[in-house]
C-alpha cells in the first residue's frame, strides 16, 4: 500500500488529511491531561493525592481544599439516578423491542431520541422552576410521612423539603439518562438472534418468558456496558444538577439536603477562585474527575467490546 | 394409517398482501416422516411455519384455508397457541441452545409447563437426552453451559428439548444445513427412531435426505404443491414433469 501512495498523490493527500485530523484527536487529548496535571501540581504538592481526595474540609478563606464532599455529592447523585433510571429504561427498552404494536414502535423510538436531544441546562431551568417546587410541597413531604417513619431508612429523609437538594438532583439527572439507557439497552436487546427467541416461543413460552430467560440473559453484557456508559454521563453532567443541588460543600446523611458535586463546583466557583491554590485545587478536582470518567469508559467498552463479541463469532 | 394432519385448501399472505402459498392440499399421516422439498423461495418453509403458528409472532401475516389436527382446525382464532406450540415443537436451521446450561435447556419447556419437581424433571431430562443419542456425550456435564457443545451436539441437544416437552408433532427446518456429514448422518438416524413415538414434518434442501428419511414427499414451487406422493414412487416415477425435472437437478 505504501507504495501505490506514493504513485498517487491524491491518495497521499488523503492520508495526510485523514491522520492529521485523527491524531489532532491524541495530541488534544494529550495537552488536556498535562494542563490538568501542571495546573494540580500545587494543590497536589500542598495537600497531597490522598489527603485532598479524603479530606472534606472546603474552606476558600483558610485556603484548606479537599475533595471529599464534592465527590460523596457526585457519587450520591449519579448511583441514585441510575438506580432510578435503570429500571425505567430497560422498561421502556424491552416494550419498544418485545411487545409494542408496529406502529408504536417508531414514534416511541423518535419521543425516546427526543428527549436525549434537549440540551441539559433546558433540564437544569425546568428541574429550578417546576420540579423542584413540586418536590418540596407534594413528593418530599409525602416521602416524609410514608418512608420517612421507617427506622434507619428514615434518616434519608431527614430534615426540611426545601427541594433543592440530592434527590431532586438525582431525579433531574435520571431523567437525563434514562433515554440514552434505554435506547442502549434496547440496541442490546436486538442481538439477541431471532431463531433463538422463536425457539423459546415454539416451545410454547409467553413473552414475558422469553424476555426473562432469553432476551435478558443474552443482552446482560450490553445492559450492564450501557449502564456504565450512562454512569459516565451523569457522572459529568453539570447543567442539569448545578441549579438543584444547592452547591453545599457538606457530606450528609439526608437526601433532602443541599450537596455539591464535582461539576457543580468546578462551574460555580471558576469566577471565585482568587487565590493560586483556590485555583489549583479546582483544577484537581477537574483532574480527578477526568481519571474516574476514563476508567468508566474503559469499563463499559471492556463490556459492550465483550457483547458484541459474544454474538459474532 | 391414521391422518394425523390435513392440510386444507390452505392460503398463506405476508404482509402487504403478498401470497406465499396457494391452496395446499395434502395429509401428514401418523409417525411417519413427510419431507417438504423445492428450490429456494418456494414456500416450504412458510408452509412447515403454519403448523405451529409461528407466523404469528410477526404482524401482518394471514392464513386462509385449514389445517386440521386430529380433526381440529388449528388456523382458528381462538386455539391456544401456547398450547398448540407444546403439541407441535420445532428445530430450526442452525442449533439454538439456549444461554443455560444442558439440564436447563432441556428442562426449560417442562418448567414452562409447571413441572418442578427435581425427580421428575431429572428422569425427564435422561429420557429426553438418551432419545435424542446424546445422553453418553453430555450425562458428565449436564451443569455446564450448552455453549461447550459441538455445533452437531447443540442440534441433536436443541432435538432432545423438543422432545422433552412430548409433543405429537417436530417439525424440522432444513436441521442440517449447518452441519458436517457426521453430525448429519447423526440426525437422519434419529429421524427413523424417533418416528416411533412422534410425526415428523421436514424441510430439506438436500434430496437425497429427503429421499433417506422420510415417507412421503411433497414438492412445492412458487408457492404450489406440484406433487404430493409416498417418497419412493416420487423418486422413482413422479407424475409430474415439473418434479421429475427438480429431483433429476435441471433446476434449482
Amino acid at each position: 500500500m505504501p507504495v501505490s501512495l506514493k504513485k498517487n498523490p491524491v491518495d497521499l493527500a488523503f492520508l495526510v488529511i485523514t491522520a492529521t485530523a485523527s491524531l489532532s484527536v491524541l495530541v488534544l487529548i494529550l495537552g488536556i491531561v498535562f494542563v490538568l496535571f501542571s495546573e494540580s501540581a500545587l494543590s497536589i504538592k500542598e495537600f497531597g493525592i490522598l489527603r485532598f481526595i479524603f479530606s472534606t474540609d472546603w474552606n476558600p478563606v483558610i485556603e484548606s481544599y479537599g475533595a471529599a464532599t464534592s465527590l460523596f455529592g457526585t457519587a450520591v447523585t449519579t448511583l441514585l439516578s441510575l438506580v432510578l433510571a435503570i429500571p425505567v429504561a430497560i422498561g421502556i427498552a424491552i416494550f419498544v423491542t418485545e411487545i409494542a404494536p408496529g406502529f408504536l414502535k417508531g414514534p416511541i423510538g423518535v419521543a425516546i431520541e427526543l428527549l436525549a436531544a434537549i440540551p441539559s441546562i433546558i433540564y437544569g431551568m425546568w428541574g429550578l422552576f417546576t420540579l423542584a417546587p413540586i418536590m418540596a410541597d407534594y413528593i418530599e413531604p409525602a416521602l416524609q410521612d410514608t418512608v420517612g417513619r421507617i427506622p434507619f431508612v428514615g434518616i434519608l429523609f431527614e430534615g426540611t423539603p426545601m427541594g433543592i437538594d440530592l434527590l431532586t438532583a438525582s431525579l433531574i439527572l435520571s431523567i437525563m439518562i434514562t433515554p440514552f439507557t434505554a435506547s442502549i439497552s434496547r440496541d442490546a436487546f436486538n442481538l439477541t438472534p431471532a431463531i433463538v427467541k422463536e425457539s423459546a416461543y415454539a416451545l410454547g413460552a409467553t413473552k414475558w418468558e422469553v424476555m426473562k430467560n432469553i432476551v435478558i440473559p443474552y443482552s446482560k453484557l450490553g445492559v450492564f456496558g450501557g449502564a456504565v456508559l450512562s454512569l459516565g454521563r451523569a457522572l459529568g453532567e453539570t447543567m442539569a444538577v448545578a441549579f438543584v443541588l444547592g452547591n453545599n460543600h457538606q457530606i450528609t446523611s439526608s437526601l433532602l439536603d443541599a450537596a455539591a458535586t464535582i461539576t457543580v463546583t468546578l462551574a460555580n466557583e471558576f469566577t471565585e477562585a482568587d487565590t493560586d491554590l483556590y485555583l489549583s485545587a479546582l483544577f484537581n478536582l477537574a483532574l480527578i474527575l477526568f481519571v474516574m470518567s476514563f476508567a468508566i469508559l474503559a469499563v463499559a467498552k471492556f463490556f459492550l467490546l465483550r457483547a458484541e463479541r459474544k454474538f459474532t463469532r | 394409517m391414521t391422518v394425523k394432519v390435513e392440510v386444507k385448501g390452505l392460503n398463506f399472505y405476508y404482509p402487504g398482501g403478498v401470497q406465499a402459498l396457494k391452496n395446499i392440499n395434502f395429509s401428514v399421516y401418523k409417525n411417519t416422516v413427510t419431507a417438504l422439498i423445492g428450490p429456494s423461495g418456494c414456500g416450504k418453509t412458510t408452509l412447515l411455519r403454519c403448523f405451529n403458528r409461528m407466523h404469528d409472532l410477526y404482524p401482518g401475516n394471514r392464513y386462509e384455508g385449514e389445517i386440521l389436527l386430529d380433526g381440529r382446525n388449528i388456523l382458528s382464532k381462538n386455539i391456544d397457541l401456547i398450547d398448540l406450540r407444546s403439541r407441535v415443537g420445532m428445530v430450526f436451521q442452525k442449533p439454538t441452545p439456549f444461554p443455560m446450561s444442558i439440564f436447563d435447556n432441556i428442562s426449560y419447556g417442562l418448567k414452562l409447563r409447571g413441572i418442578k419437581k427435581k425427580s421428575v424433571l431429572s428422569e425427564r431430562v435422561e429420557h429426553a437426552l438418551k432419545q435424542a443419542a446424546i445422553w453418553d456425550e453430555v450425562k458428565d456435564k449436564l451443569f455446564e453451559s450448552a455453549y461447550t457443545l459441538s455445533g452437531g451436539q447443540q442440534q441433536r441437544l436443541v432435538i432432545a428439548r423438543a422432545l422433552a416437552v412430548e409433543p405429537e408433532i417436530i417439525l424440522f427446518d432444513e436441521p442440517t444445513s449447518a452441519l458436517d456429514p457426521i453430525s448429519t448422518a447423526k440426525i437422519e438416524g434419529l429421524l427413523e427412531h424417533l418416528k416411533k413415538s412422534v410425526t415428523i414434518i421436514i424441510v430439506t434442501h438436500n434430496l437425497q435426505q429427503a429421499a433417506r428419511v422420510s415417507d412421503w414427499t411433497g414438492f412445492l414451487m412458487l408457492g404450489e404443491l406440484v406433487e404430493f406422493d409416498a417418497t419412493e414412487k416420487m423418486f422413482t416415477s413422479p407424475r409430474e414433469k415439473l418434479t421429475e425435472d427438480y429431483i433429476t437437478g435441471r433446476f434449482g
